[in-house]
């Protein structure tokens, strides 16, 4: 039979495109994680959850949390020692570990990566500047690394694995001009992590793919068959993250995998859902600096109002924890058997009469900024103008993104009425959830947005934040948790259990609510 | 001809400036200010000045202004906020990927779109004009997104003929090479292995693009066909004894195109604008999913970038679709 060149080329054409019928994509040999990417692989200029999840594989810190609930267990140091009045604080290196181009890490490579993050002053310095001149963190000997701190602050150990320690050599050596390296370190790796990039495999927020390396200080010992490639790609829409999953073409997505996706992924053979309480809190933020919620009553009134356990059991279909306090559930400094505000519209009704009689008009609506780009928030505005509606408030619902609304927090003028956003775990002290949140101190920041200010708390919080002993810390922490609760500055919604879609094939998968499970060192991979 | 692509050029330049200055306002318009999330949870408004400074932020704007105006006629867009790299680079690196997608879905739309057009033509007010209607109309209708969800689900989920999403399988590297896209530099390194790999990756996301391209091409296409059928040097042809095979496909396809051409290069720059949706569903790593970021994170140098870069394409495409016409016209060329 002899072919025209126009089938010719029209079976050549579907041949190509068809290729092999495949109705399981693994890679052999490779994990593939959509996760997001951090747009910048500097753990020194970015601080987020993708970059904690980076971080955590390619660099190492001081100390580490590790488990649910976290433990702060030493990392590269071995032991620290801290001085009666909270200011100096030694840390005491152990032998042995190397950076990923061989050379040793030393007590100076930790001296020069607090003093670049120092420099830098982007995010993961904004826990320390306010305590710690560059000069003050030295190094007397190879295994020591000594800080003196500017006054006492209680979660400076806490605070510690925020900083990965880069190899300073390496880093020095790249520097242009005044950048302090950050160019290159952009798309490089400086670390000593368990896993190293590599080299020419990074396209920033798309791609990267890392290697295990063989020498990492903590040895492999407690890994018999750890993976040794990890394609990390960025996938962008949810549905397609779950489809990679299901036919196995992705082996691990993020942890935030939306809940209507729960039964699908449990449903099939080829992959399961990892769900994992986590310490990540979700809060409708009032503005109580200006009017209308800078009256209580009001306050009160939005707090009963909102559906938590319909949100959580109809909505989220269960994955959440219902926390009604601004701490994660858990955390030490908890106010035991705290009650919070529950739903009932009778109760919100009273009390948005008492507001009424206090100056507020139902003819003013009310706006609740959204993450647009994150439906949950959404779904959890329309709940609640479903439920306000019904009371005579009107609840207007404004699309926002991140970027403009961190910058209209700087003023309580400038910032909306109401918006909802998350508090990851960046740390485990109270201080970032409270201490941060509710200090009047930090007004301006997007953790402080609901411009509240009372002394009382503001001196609790301060004391507490300049005490190292955590049960001198503790009942501080729960009587200033007691009084904003009185004060109903936020409605507090729930603790966030992460789900993330995990390949069959993966074994090992523990998880950590710092870094959102992302550490991969126990990871194996089944042929 | 040399004179009237000259003119243009030099049209080129004050629409581009004009293109630049609105950008810019409106930029500064939106309160989103880059400093305040690069200086993470609790930096107090001290850090947060500081790191506008480093950025030139606390600049007046038409101080700003002038100095990007400057480092921009220097070529020089400066560094992305966020992933602190030359934004040139970036654009550098991820042009290719969404001139690809581009190329493809454009190709895909025309070697369809102008047969289909010309066969509803001929075909007027019967079943094939019909069908081809109703289909254009929903062509332009359908989302983009839920396409191509039911694209992925039907070729990478049911049948498992092609990617889900990506530009190269993974355990590929795409070679070096001075194109940067993937397709060419692999052709050039005569990798063929890479080579069918990212063509099945460029299908689905190529075909998501192509439609509503698609169904403009074939509106347009019977449009011109149909009104110069009724012309009289058709009549004549007939009468004279030419082919209808090539009549219709040669004499009057030839002088029914010019609109279509027309909407060709507009549809090229309104393909770039639609690859951001198909380029987030695909993962494909272009200037689309790149643009995304740089807005929802305020990232002022890359959306100042990407706007001059999509307006001088604009521009140059229109350029070429003139010089095109002239070249199907020969009317135009001497009128040029």
């Amino acid at each position: 039979m002899r072919l025209t060149r126009r089938e010719a080329a029209t079976l050549a054409f579907a041949a190509l495109v068809a290729g092999p019928m495949r109705g399981h994509a693994a890679t052999p040999g490779i994990l593939v994680r959509s996760d997001g990417q951090p747009v910048n692989l500097d753990p020194h200029q970015i601080f987020d959850v993708p970059m904690m999840g980076f971080a955590l594989n390619v660099y190492d810190g001081l100390y580490r949390y590790e488990n649910n609930p976290p433990e702060l267990k030493p990392w590269l140091a071995e032991s620290h020692t801290v001085s009666e009045d909270g200011l100096d604080w030694t840390f005491k290196l152990r032998g042995g570990a190397k950076f990923h181009d061989g050379a040793p890490l030393t007590a100076e490579d930790v001296v020069f990566s607090f003093r670049r993050v120092l420099a830098i002053g982007k995010a993961p310095a904004s826990a320390f500047l306010p305590i710690l001149k560059p000069e003050n963190v030295t190094a007397p000997d190879e295994t020591t690394v000594r800080f003196r701190l500017e006054k006492a602050y209680g979660p400076f150990l806490a605070a510690i694995p925020i900083v990965a320690i880069v190899n300073a050599k390496l880093v020095q050596a790249n520097v242009k001009g005044d950048d302090n390296g950050t160019a290159w370190l952009a798309t490089a790796d400086a670390g000593s992590g368990a896993y190293s990039v590599v080299a020419g495999s990074v396209t920033p927020s798309e791609k990267l793919d890392l290697e295990r390396f063989a020498g990492h200080f903590m040895g492999w010992s407690d890994n018999p068959s750890p993976i040794n490639k990890v394609a990390m790609r960025s996938v962008k829409e949810t549905s397609t993250g779950v489809l990679g999953l299901m036919n196995g073409s992705i082996d691990m997505t993020d942890s935030y995998l939306p809940t209507d996706q729960v039964e699908q992924i449990q449903a099939s053979k080829v992959a399961r859902v990892e769900k994992h309480p986590s310490m990540r809190t979700f809060i409708i933020r009032m503005n109580n600096g200006r009017a209308p919620f800078n009256n209580l009553n009001l306050r009160k009134a939005f707090a009963h109002a909102f559906n938590y356990d319909g949100f959580i059991n109809e909505i989220l279909k269960g994955y959440a924890d219902r926390d009604p306090t601004p701490l994660p559930n858990g955390i030490w400094g908890y106010p035991k058997g705290a009650q919070g505000y529950d739903y009932d519209l009778d109760k919100a009704r009273d009390y948005l009469k008492k507001a009424q009689a206090e100056g507020f008009s139902l003819r003013t609506p009310v706006k609740i900024h959204i993450q647009s780009q994150l439906e949950q928030t959404n779904q959890a505005a329309q709940l609640f103008q479903s439920d306000l509606a019904s009371l005579g408030v009107r609840l207007q619902i404004v699309a926002d993104t991140w970027a403009n609304i961190s910058t209209n927090v700087a003023a309580a003028d400038s910032s909306p009425d109401m918006w909802i956003h998350w508090v990851s775990t960046y740390f485990v002290d109270p201080e970032n959830w409270i201490g941060q949140m509710y200090d009047s101190q930090f007004h301006g920041t997007w953790k402080a947005s609901s411009f509240y200010k009372n002394p009382k708390v503001d001196e609790l919080l301060r004391r507490a934040r300049g005490l190292v002993k955590q049960e001198e810390r503790a009942p501080l922490y729960e009587e200033a948790t007691k009084l904003i609760m009185a004060d109903c500055v936020d409605v507090w919604i729930y603790n966030t259990v992460e789900l993330r879609g995990v390949s069959n094939r993966v074994g090992g998968y523990r998880f950590c609510p710092v870094g959102g499970g992302g550490e991969m060192r126990w990871l194996q991979l089944k042929a | 001809m040399a004179g009237f692509v000259l003119r243009r050029a030099l049209l080129v330049l004050p629409s581009l400036f004009g293109l630049l200055i609105v950008t810019f306002l409106l930029i500064r318009m939106v309160p989103a200010d880059p400093a305040a999330a690069l200086a993470g949870d609790n930096a107090t408004p001290a850090q947060v000045q500081a790191i506008r400074e480093q950025m030139g932020l606390d600049q007046p704007l038409p101080a700003q202004f002038l100095r990007y105006l400057g480092d921009v006629a220097r070529l020089d867009f400066g560094n992305s906020s966020y992933s602190s790299r030359p934004v040139a680079l970036d654009i550098r690196e991820r042009l290719p990927a969404t001139l690809e997608l581009t190329f493809a879905a454009l190709l895909i739309a025309t070697v369809l779109g102008v047969p289909l057009g010309v066969i509803a033509a001929v075909h007027h007010n019967r079943w094939p004009d019909f069908l081809l209607r109703v289909l254009s109309v929903a062509g332009i209708a359908m989302a983009a997104f839920w396409l191509a969800i039911m694209l992925q689900m039907l070729f990478a989920m049911r049948l498992g003929w092609l990617p889900l999403r990506g530009q190269l399988s993974v355990g590929l590297t795409a070679p070096d090479g001075p194109t940067g896209s993937v397709l060419l530099d692999s052709l050039i390194a005569g990798r063929l292995d890479i080579f069918t790999d990212a063509l099945r990756h460029l299908v689905l996301p190529a075909v998501t693009l192509s439609l509503g391209g698609l169904a403009t091409i074939t509106r347009f296409t019977r449009a011109g066909v149909l009104e110069t059928l009724q012309k009289d040097f058709v009549g004549y042809g007939r009468a004279v004894g030419v082919p209808r095979r090539r009549l219709v496909w040669i004499y009057v396809l030839r002088n029914s195109v010019v609109a279509t051409v027309t909407q060709i290069g507009l549809l090229f720059g309104g393909l770039i604008a639609g690859a951001v949706v198909v380029e987030s569903i695909y993962d494909w790593p272009g200037i689309g999913s790149y643009t995304v970021q740089a807005i929802l994170t305020a990232d002022s140098k890359v959306m100042l970038a990407v706007t001059l870069l999509i307006g001088l394409i604009y521009a140059v495409v229109n350029i070429l679709t003139d010089m095109v016409h002239a070249l199907i016209d020969p009317r135009l060329r001497d009128e040029g």
